[in-house]
């Protein structure tokens, strides 16, 4: 139920931000980094959705990509690595009314953090996360990380990486609860905002992988894929993307895929060549965990006080007569 | 004209039957044929008795059998599942005969007094079964047969049902809204001076560690590093006030955490037996809601911290004083009126339909108990139910209200209009025909027989559901409803034992039958008298008039006996039939029945289409005796006329010699602007573009399309033609051309 008036009101006085109210400071990313592109298209949707700003949260692990929170002006919380998703959580249980981004990379997400992601997926809460793939750590200078494909020669791995790259897009289509999978690269930035923008309307959790170009370690990964439009695959759908004019013009491997058929999506996930870009999966009736348990409940002074007092004294020893010398005297 | 015609239709004329050609009408012997199966309702397994559910989640109203039907799916898969049928049949029986003899309480109370009269104690399998059946029956409440009382209990019923969903959602929002504005208030406090004091400091700390820590010491440093701003007395004293409100609203009981609050009154009662205590009751609250709503307004927006004092003051000021929005009235309990038709006065309903037109959230049900009035003017003159139908029709007339006309009989099949006339946002009127009167039939009867006669047909008005009488309007609760009396199909044994099917109207001279005032408009004919001139009155009534000038009505009946008994009907009867069908009639063109417009429109369309084709088809023959002489080319012409237009639009090129950026393209990474932030800029979606070519230099330009990574930034021809090493930027530039 809503109060109406209030509506009205808030209407009213809607506040207008421009992308620079969503700017904090000067990225510290190297010229050239992808994440410059995955940070303007955020901004430009919190403008364009007209996200308060002390109502809008980017939760990060470590890495190049959990900088995020510092140059968005809004809340934010850098926070231990591969655990920005259970930070996430916590936030989005205790106040369902915040917007909640969560931004991690490659080795934060898909090694540290694999398992809080495994079930990030399966509790699909409603936050949207990027996954900021360059395939490298790069903010420890080149070393190879869980996607680095196989013969990477990186500072980890001299004679060529021993092992396939993992693929997050089909782990992720793999784990039960799954409602939004998207991949995007953020080198077709009209594309990585429209991406953004689904997923950002999307009721749960929604995962967007986006391949992420490192000039200074590996300026070479996606230089054929730059230029030759033909090794894009765009996905199409009235309920998925809708290409403008001249996109279409540029990129024309195109394939119409419904984003509610799973078993398709996940024969495109397992594509690497050509990318595959677009809504892979959409399923907006996956309940939402925290709908599920009705979070975000106030609750009262007393009512924290008696449930905190009770958890403790599941851990108190109670000596005879102690009580005296331990409950205040009145 | 033979002796018993005229006698006969003597009796349709004026009512009197010269002696000893036929037998006056002994009343409670007959009943209309299309009754005769139905005189013993227990043995019927049907819709009533009624199970009102307790619990927010359940379908408020229930049927008996098919909760038991329900139950049965369930358990009696297997193979015993036959005798569990069979128990669970016995049992519900009982429970209809208990319901028959007065007994009332709730589904297990009876189910228990029903498993005692079978004797279930002394037949353990027949226990078992019952056992079962217990344990699948998941509802439980009143149950309650077709009787005068029903319908008031079956709206309070569901009434109730939604107030305390409506009480539910509110109480939650207020609690949290009085939550949140506590906080507020605790958290200005704990930064306050005092809030900051040594005592407070150390009886926020357990006894234990007490001695440990220096808290004159510690309130010292605290104050004195304090730089929160204390909050302004204006909004400290608003919070307080609103939180006042939220606490001492009456409307819904108190919420649960804050039961113990002092001095918050009783909450406020909503169900009425006037229309007057509750229009003065609606009048004495409304500054209260509108002060309600209006607390909840400020609170949502005091704490998301969106209050501006010089933004809302004024606003809130006026708050309310052009009534509240529909939104927020639907917050708000409504208020429920039951009365009967008979204690209905007109102040009353003058009353109560100006607050229906005020918008006053009010569920109006009036209860018929009798149909048959007399005419305030004339003896001899009948009306059927003038009364609600004058009450619906301006209801309906008003446009926005809910209208909602049922016989008691057909509240259960119209259970869920009546739920959604109930959660109506804005007033809603329910006319019920008890069937409760002095007929000798039972109530349920009664009451299905006047909705199958037309007497008192069933329809539902509801304004929320479109904006045209097609989605408003629907009488599809009526049987057979395109027809003006529906028929049934009656199949009996003559006196050579042989099957006879007839199918007979029933009509509202039939529902007359059932009652033992108008007996006197009836007259028995013995079998010997039967001719052809009876006409059955459903005929009578379609017949003109001239053809009817030696025909009398006739309405076939059943005796005691189960024994078919011909009836002739007095004129006052047919008068008002004809008045009925005629009332039905104009109902059916509102339901879009036999519309009289759409069959005006249809016929014109189809004139107008007639006269087309006419003209086509003219036109054609014309036409291939033209072609015979021109050439057939004529044909192809429309098909190039839409080829040329679409070669126009093209994209404008951008001249080579102009440098230019695809912005769309631009993934934001700063490599142009580093090399030069004057020629290179951002637009408002921090894309580059040239932001003045001549900023910089050529080389400059060259090397930003070299450095750009994904090469959209294009240099054109150079501006300064003096520019040292021009020559090899020129072919440096060439790939980005």
């Amino acid at each position: 139920m809503t109060i109406h008036a209030t509506e009205c009101l808030l209407r009213l006085h809607d506040q207008h931000h421009e992308l620079e109210d969503y700017q904090s400071g000067v990225p510290r990313w190297c010229t050239g980094c992808g994440d410059n592109a995955i940070l303007a298209a955020v901004q430009r949707l919190c403008r364009d959705e007209k996200l308060r700003p002390e109502k809008t949260m980017f939760v990060s692990g470590i890495g190049c990509s959990s900088r995020f929170p510092h140059y968005m002006k809004t809340y934010g919380f850098h926070g231990i690595h591969g655990r920005a998703l259970p930070v996430a959580e916590g936030i989005k249980m205790a106040r369902p009314d915040l917007d909640v981004f969560v931004n991690t990379g490659d080795g934060d997400c898909c090694s540290i953090g694999a398992a809080h992601w495994i079930h990030a997926i399966r509790y699909n809460m409603n936050m949207t996360v990027m996954l900021h793939d360059n395939q490298i750590y790069g903010l420890t200078k080149k070393q190879a990380s869980p996607t680095s494909p196989r013969g990477l020669k990186s500072n980890t791995t001299p004679r060529g990486a021993y092992l396939e790259g993992l693929n997050p897009l089909t782990v992720t289509l793999g784990v039960q609860n799954v409602s939004f999978v998207a991949q995007a690269v953020d080198w077709i930035p009209e594309v990585l905002y429209d991406i953004m923008r689904a997923a950002y309307h999307h009721n749960g959790l929604s995962f967007v992988r986006i391949l992420q170009r490192c000039p200074e370690w590996l300026p070479d990964m996606f230089e054929p894929f730059m230029h030759d439009p033909m090794k894009t695959k765009l996905l199409t759908h009235e309920k998925g993307l809708q290409l403008s004019a001249n996109l279409s013009k540029v990129y024309k491997n195109q394939e119409q895929h419904d984003p509610s058929d799973i078993h398709r999506a996940r024969e495109i996930a397992s594509g690497h060549d050509p990318i595959p870009v677009g809504i892979l999966y959409h399923n907006p009736e996956v309940p939402v965990y925290e709908e599920l348990r009705h979070a975000g409940q106030q609750r009262s002074a007393g009512y924290i006080k008696t449930n905190f007092e009770a958890e403790l004294d599941k851990f108190t020893v109670w000596p005879p007569k102690a009580d005296s010398k331990v409950q205040p005297s009145a | 004209m033979q002796v018993e015609l005229q006698a006969h239709i003597a009796f349709h004329l004026t009512g009197r039957m010269p002696q000893g050609d036929g037998d006056a009408l002994a009343r409670s012997d007959l009943q209309p044929a299309l009754l005769a199966g139905y005189r013993d309702l227990t043995a019927l397994r049907y819709d009533f008795p009624l199970v009102l559910a307790a619990g927010a989640d359940k379908q408020p109203v229930q049927s008996l059998s098919a909760l038991f039907d329900g139950a049965l799916k369930g358990i009696a898969a297997n193979g015993d599942g036959e005798r569990i049928r069979k128990h669970a049949g016995r049992l519900e029986r009982e429970i209809r005969k208990l319901i028959a003899e007065g007994t009332t309480g709730t589904l297990s109370k009876l189910c228990d007094l029903a498993t005692v009269r079978i004797g279930a104690k002394n037949d353990e399998s027949l226990q078992k079964s019952l056992d079962r059946l217990r344990a699948a029956l998941k509802i439980d409440g009143e149950v309650i047969d077709c009787d005068k009382a029903m319908p008031f209990r079956l709206f309070q019923h569901a009434w109730q049902g939604l107030q305390d969903q409506k009480a539910l959602k509110f109480r939650a929002q207020i609690n949290t809204l009085i939550l949140k504005l506590s906080d507020i208030l605790s958290a200005d406090f704990g930064h306050s001076k005092e809030g900051m004091s040594a005592e407070r400091l150390q009886a926020s700390i357990g006894a234990a560690h007490r001695d440990t820590f220096d808290f004159a010491a510690m309130s010292r440093m605290l104050t004195a590093a304090s730089v929160n701003v204390p909050m302004a007395e204006s909004r400290r004293q608003r919070v307080r006030g609103l939180l006042a409100t939220l606490r001492t609203q009456r409307f819904f009981p108190p919420a649960i955490e804050s039961d113990k609050w002092i001095g918050v009154a009783e909450p406020y009662s909503f169900a009425f037996d006037t229309c007057s205590e509750a229009v003065a009751a609606y009048r004495e609250r409304l500054p209260k809601m509108t002060e309600l709503a209006k607390a909840m307004a400020i609170a949502k927006l005091e704490t998301d911290g969106e209050y501006s004092e010089a933004r809302h003051d004024a606003f809130f000021a006026q708050f309310g004083d052009n009534g509240l929005d529909a939104d927020d009235i639907a917050a708000f309990p409504d208020y429920l009126v039951c009365l009967r038709a008979a204690d209905f006065r007109a102040a009353e309903s003058d009353l109560i339909l100006r607050a229906f037109v005020s918008g006053m959230p009010a569920k109006l049900v009036v209860l018929t108990d009798d149909l048959l009035e007399q005419s305030p003017i004339r003896d001899d003159y009948l009306i059927a139910g003038l009364r609600s139908r004058q009450l619906a029709g301006t209801a309906i007339g008003f446009g926005a209200s809910y209208v909602l006309q049922a016989s008691a009989s057909n509240l259960f099949q119209l259970r869920e209009q009546v739920l959604s006339g109930l959660a109506y946002r804005g007033p809603a009127l329910f006319s019920v025909f008890s069937g409760a009167n002095a007929s000798h039939l039972p109530a349920y009867l009664a009451a299905a027989a006047a909705t199958e006669s037309r007497a008192f047909p069933s329809f539902t008005y509801d304004p929320s559901a479109g904006p045209d009488w097609a989605s408003r309007f629907s009488l599809s609760a009526n049987s057979q409803a395109d027809l003006d009396w529906p028929s049934q199909r009656l199949d009996y044994e003559d006196e050579e034992q042989q099957r006879v099917s007839e199918t007979v109207a029933f009509t509202l001279v039939d529902f007359a039958a059932t009652d033992p005032r108008c007996a006197k408009y009836f007259a028995k004919v013995p079998r010997a008298k039967w001719t052809a001139d009876l006409l059955p009155v459903s005929e009578f009534l379609t017949r003109e008039r001239k053809d009817l000038a030696d025909k009398v009505p006739c309405l076939l009946m059943v005796d005691r006996d189960n024994r078919l008994q011909k009836v002739i009907v007095n004129d006052t009867l047919v008068r008002e039939a004809r008045r009925c069908v005629e009332a039905w009639r104009s109902l059916q063109e509102f339901g879009g029945i036999h519309n009289s417009h759409a069959a005006r429109l249809l016929e014109q369309e189809r004139k107008v289409w007639a006269e087309q084709a006419q003209a086509a088809a003219a036109a054609v023959s014309q036409q291939t005796s033209a072609a015979a002489v021109a050439s057939p080319a004529a044909v192809a012409v429309p098909a190039a006329v839409v080829a040329a237009p679409a070669a126009a639009e093209a994209a404008p090129e951008k001249s080579p010699d102009e440098p230019y950026i695809e912005t769309a393209r631009c993934t934001s990474c700063n490599e142009c602007t580093q090399i030069n932030d004057k020629m290179f800029g951002y637009d408002a979606n921090k894309q580059a573009f040239i932001l003045n070519p001549d900023a910089g230099t050529y080389r400059q330009l060259v090397e930003a399309a070299e450095n750009c990574q994904i090469s959209i930034i294009h240099p054109g021809k150079p501006r300064n033609p003096n520019e040292p090493g021009l020559d090899e930027l020129i072919k440096r530039a060439e790939p980005f051309l």
